[in-house]
């Protein structure tokens, strides 16, 4: 029992950061109807920042963190008004959007391949290592912190979209775009506002990711079980993109755990497959109809 | 001839087979695939099957390369009847998810079946065969015909309308369905088929070579000779094989450029080269007669505008 | 009598919301028929539902005799019901030409592989398209302009274009979804002349939406109005000019 009960908190760790990566991507892709493919590269950003923020600027663990943060919020802007905004201005198809997310990926990644190098690096030990026992479990005390931080973000992230003003604009945004326009909402702002908030939670899934395993140029990848893990919850719905992602986080560490750390990655495709075959709306999707 | 030369051109032949099937779905049919490397992948693995000598470490049935070709084809096609059954129902995003999902699945798959070589990879044989220039050159022409044929023809043009308006494509008594699944097995053939001769040309194969950056190499390669045209896409095939090899020395930041070079597409040209041309003397013809079109409606726009300001 | 087209009980709920509430009306095989109502009232659906674009919630549709109701769109083109859009939906980035040649599709018979193979099937029939897809155009008079990139043409002609797409099709009813939206008074004379030329020309039965009142009434044999989703009236132009109920919900307060 307890070894379950210890996969399952490795498991809902691991999907906290998931949620964040998957919150983010569902963000944008409620207000822009698109999938945002370089949120990896931000995020993975984000892991570096905060690695050269500990390391070679040597500052606190808050500095770097929020360094870090702020950083990836400005990428992600920058992304926004280079790759996505000229394309937004022509009404281009929802797929040139698609490709040019891919370039975008494509450039970041390869560009810190080619700057930094390919070699991972260890986070240093901001953590302690010995685990915290609660009864029979020993909690990772860096798997708490990933947990705390993770669901601090989001409960502050609801907060914001449901209390204040800016985050009805957002609100109104995803639901018309056009309408809100008219409203006399700055969808513009709007927009920017959507991608730094998606940058930031990906600054925070990155140095938490780094932190828990390494940092290497390709943590991109691991986007592509966001996106799994938001089409699981139902993509464009937040609640289910914090849904799937703890979903995914918790079978695939009991999949690890109890049948073999092989198929730790394959799971997620399965899961995908069987999203799509049974209900491709996800856990929390609706069903919409193509407007004729 | 060079060998170094001759090795260019058959692996830019290789390209252009993955590539025209890519370019009949997403420049023709309107789907983007992100994961087409996988379906190279199991040509690949099921033509070195096929064809690798049993005597080798990781041994195969040994049999000719046409066979391998073939039966490397028809594998990536059934595979990718499966993935249209689950997928093509679905909106543009889900399909473009999950065939990035198959793909990766794929590749993941093969590097753990060990008995195709895993991580490490497959040893497939000595040396590459120069004569196999002119297999792939064969293959090319076939490829180039068939897609030709049938984008010519009143099927080819129910997937251009699938791609220009889907709805209306639906209600014009279009299966849309079904022309999509033609057109995703059809261009999952041609990068089985392009896989198998992948697989010939290095003499090795791993999981590695078929990976995101390959499917997106891909993508970048039809989308840069420009979607909804055959001759963009060997242009496009025959430029973006050459130009790495030739800026060697660049190739850490090869990828770096080949990003923002996307970008700066889709930005600016999003057409690409040759985007819905073709540089055939019809296609020329066509051009031409669109601009005498668009003048002589301009001038009659002027005209009415002129004597409606009495 | 049936008509060539029967909606019994026709309902769509999205959510709690009922778009379409109860509909039933026929229509007449060769005539012209409006289907009327203030925005929103739920027309276009009406549309979408017969063509197998929307699944009906309750009820059915039946043309020529066979139920239809949650067909393909695919099929239903087959049978001979074709459609234009209220939001024109042609294939943008093909020529005039091109957009016609598509949509005689059906008029050939020739498999992909007689295709690829270019066997004299193919040959043969595919002659017999391009004959077919120049003698409409010039039948609706856009010959001239065959080579222009149908996302150029001025806006009337593009709505002419998505009605001869509709007709490349060989289909016995004819749903045409607002065509005379945007178009000034000479240019909706025009069309009206064009739908009474097509439907003797082709021998067809139209099924037109409008707003446009004198189209309506000066074209429509049969006119059935819809409001909030329900039908208010049916009948002939002067009768529903002087239902009460219809001069209120629409016509009466700022219609023309």
């Amino acid at each position: 029992m307890t070894q379950f009960l210890q996969q399952l908190t490795n498991g809902l760790s691991i999907g906290s950061v998931y949620a964040l990566m998957a919150v983010g991507y569902s963000l944008v892709y409620s207000i822009m109807n698109f999938s945002n493919f370089a949120h990896g590269g931000v995020i993975m950003l984000g892991a570096y920042f905060g690695f050269f923020g500990l390391t070679t600027f040597k500052l606190p663990f808050a500095a770097a963190f929020a360094l870090a943060t702020a950083g990836t919020a400005l990428v992600a802007i920058v992304v926004e008004r280079v790759a996505y905004k000229p394309l937004r201005d022509r009404k281009a198809p929802f797929l040139y959007f698609i490709i040019s997310a891919m370039g975008a990926s494509m450039f970041l990644e390869n560009f810190v391949i080619a700057t930094i190098g390919p070699n991972p690096k260890p986070y240093p030990p901001i953590i302690p290592r010995e685990p915290i026992a609660l009864g029979d479990l020993a909690l990772g005390r860096l798997d708490l912190i990933m947990f705390i931080v993770s669901a601090a973000c989001l409960t502050l992230l609801v907060l914001f979209i449901d209390r204040t003003r800016l985050g009805k604009a957002i609100q109104a945004s995803a639901y018309n775009m056009k309408a809100s326009a008219l409203m006399g909402i700055n969808t513009d702002s709007v927009v920017i506002l959507v991608f730094a908030l998606g940058g930031f939670l990906a600054g925070v899934a990155g140095v938490l990711y780094g932190m828990k395993y390494m940092v290497y140029p390709t943590i991109g990848a691991i986007t592509l079980k966001s996106f799994i893990a938001a089409v699981f919850g139902g993509l464009g719905s937040l609640p289910g993109a914090v849904l799937g992602s703890v979903l995914l986080g918790v079978i695939e560490t009991l999949v690890a755990g109890y049948l073999s750390s092989q198929y730790r990655d394959l799971i997620a495709f399965v899961i995908l497959i069987g999203v799509l075959i049974v209900r491709p709306t996800g856990i929390m999707g609706k069903a919409v109809e193509d407007k004729a | 001839m060079d060998s170094y030369i001759l090795g260019i051109l058959m692996l830019a032949g290789i390209n252009l087979v993955a590539v025209l099937g890519l370019s009949l779905l997403t420049g023709f049919t309107g789907l983007f695939s992100f994961g087409h490397a996988g379906f190279m992948a199991i040509g690949a693995y099921v033509g070195a099957f096929l064809t690798v000598s049993p005597a080798r470490d990781v041994p195969g049935l040994g049999l000719p390369l046409v066979v391998g070709i073939l039966g490397g084809g028809a594998a990536a096609g059934i595979v990718s009847w499966l993935v249209g059954r689950i997928t093509l129902n679905l909106k543009g995003d889900y399909f473009c998810i999950a065939t990035l999902g198959f793909g990766e699945a794929i590749r993941l798959v093969f590097n753990n079946v060990q008995r195709f070589g895993g991580s490490r990879g497959w040893p497939l044989g000595a040396t590459r065969n120069p004569q196999d220039i002119w297999v792939i050159l064969l293959v090319d022409v076939v490829a180039i015909l068939l897609v030709a044929n049938l984008v010519r023809s009143r099927h080819g043009r129910n997937m251009i309308a699938i791609r220009e308006e889907e709805l209306a494509a639906q209600v014009t008594g279009i299966n849309v369905f079904r022309y999509k699944m033609v057109s995703l097995v059809t261009s999952a053939v041609l990068a089985g088929v392009a896989g198998v001769l992948l697989g010939d040309y290095l003499t090795f194969i791993n999981p590695k070579i078929f990976n995101l950056t390959k499917s997106t190499e891909l993508i970048i390669i039809v989308i840069f000779g420009g979607l909804g045209s055959i001759s963009g896409s060997v242009l496009g095939a025959l430029l973006l094989t050459a130009l790495p090899e030739v800026l060697r020395f660049f190739e850490i930041w090869r990828l770096v450029f080949y990003g923002a070079a996307v970008i700066l597409i889709m930005i600016s040209r999003p057409q690409g080269l040759l985007g819905g041309m073709e540089l055939t003397p019809a296609g020329i013809r066509k051009i031409l007669a669109e601009r005498r079109a668009r003048q002589a409606l301009r001038a009659e726009a002027a005209r009415e505008a002129e004597g409606g300001s009495r | 009598m049936s008509g060539i087209l029967e909606v019994k009980g026709l309902t769509k709920r999205f959510g709690g919301l009922a778009a379409v509430d109860n509909v039933s009306f026929s229509v007449r095989e060769g005539g012209i028929s409006g289907l009327i109502g203030p925005n929103g009232a739920g027309k276009t659906t009406i549309f979408n539902l017969i063509t197998g674009v929307y699944k009906v919630t309750e009820g059915s549709v039946s043309f020529s005799g066979s139920e239809i109701t949650n067909m393909e769109p695919f099929r239903i083109a087959d049978r001979g019901i074709t459609r234009t859009f209220q939001n024109i939906r042609l294939f943008k980035n093909l020529t005039v030409y091109e957009n016609v040649l598509t949509a005689c599709h059906m008029s050939a018979k020739y498999s992909i592989p007689e295709a690829l193979l270019r066997l004299p099937r193919y040959l043969r029939e595919e002659k017999a398209l391009r004959a077919k897809a120049e003698d409409l155009l010039s039948i609706m008079g856009l010959t001239e302009r065959r080579d222009v990139q149908a996302n150029n043409l001025p806006y009337g002609l593009q709505r002419r274009l998505e009605i001869v797409r509709a007709l490349a099709l060989d289909p016995k009813l004819l749903l045409l979804d607002e065509p005379a939206a945007g178009m000034n008074p000479d240019e909706t004379e025009q069309l009206m002349r064009l739908i009474s030329e097509i439907r003797t020309r082709f021998k067809l039965t139209v099924l037109v939406i409008e707003h446009h009142m004198d189209l309506v009434m000066r074209l429509c044999e049969s006119i059935v109005v819809l409001n909030f989703g329900q039908k208010l009236a049916e009948g002939t132009a002067d009768e529903i000019r002087g239902d009460p109920r219809v001069v209120e919900a629409y016509l009466g307060s700022g219609g023309n």
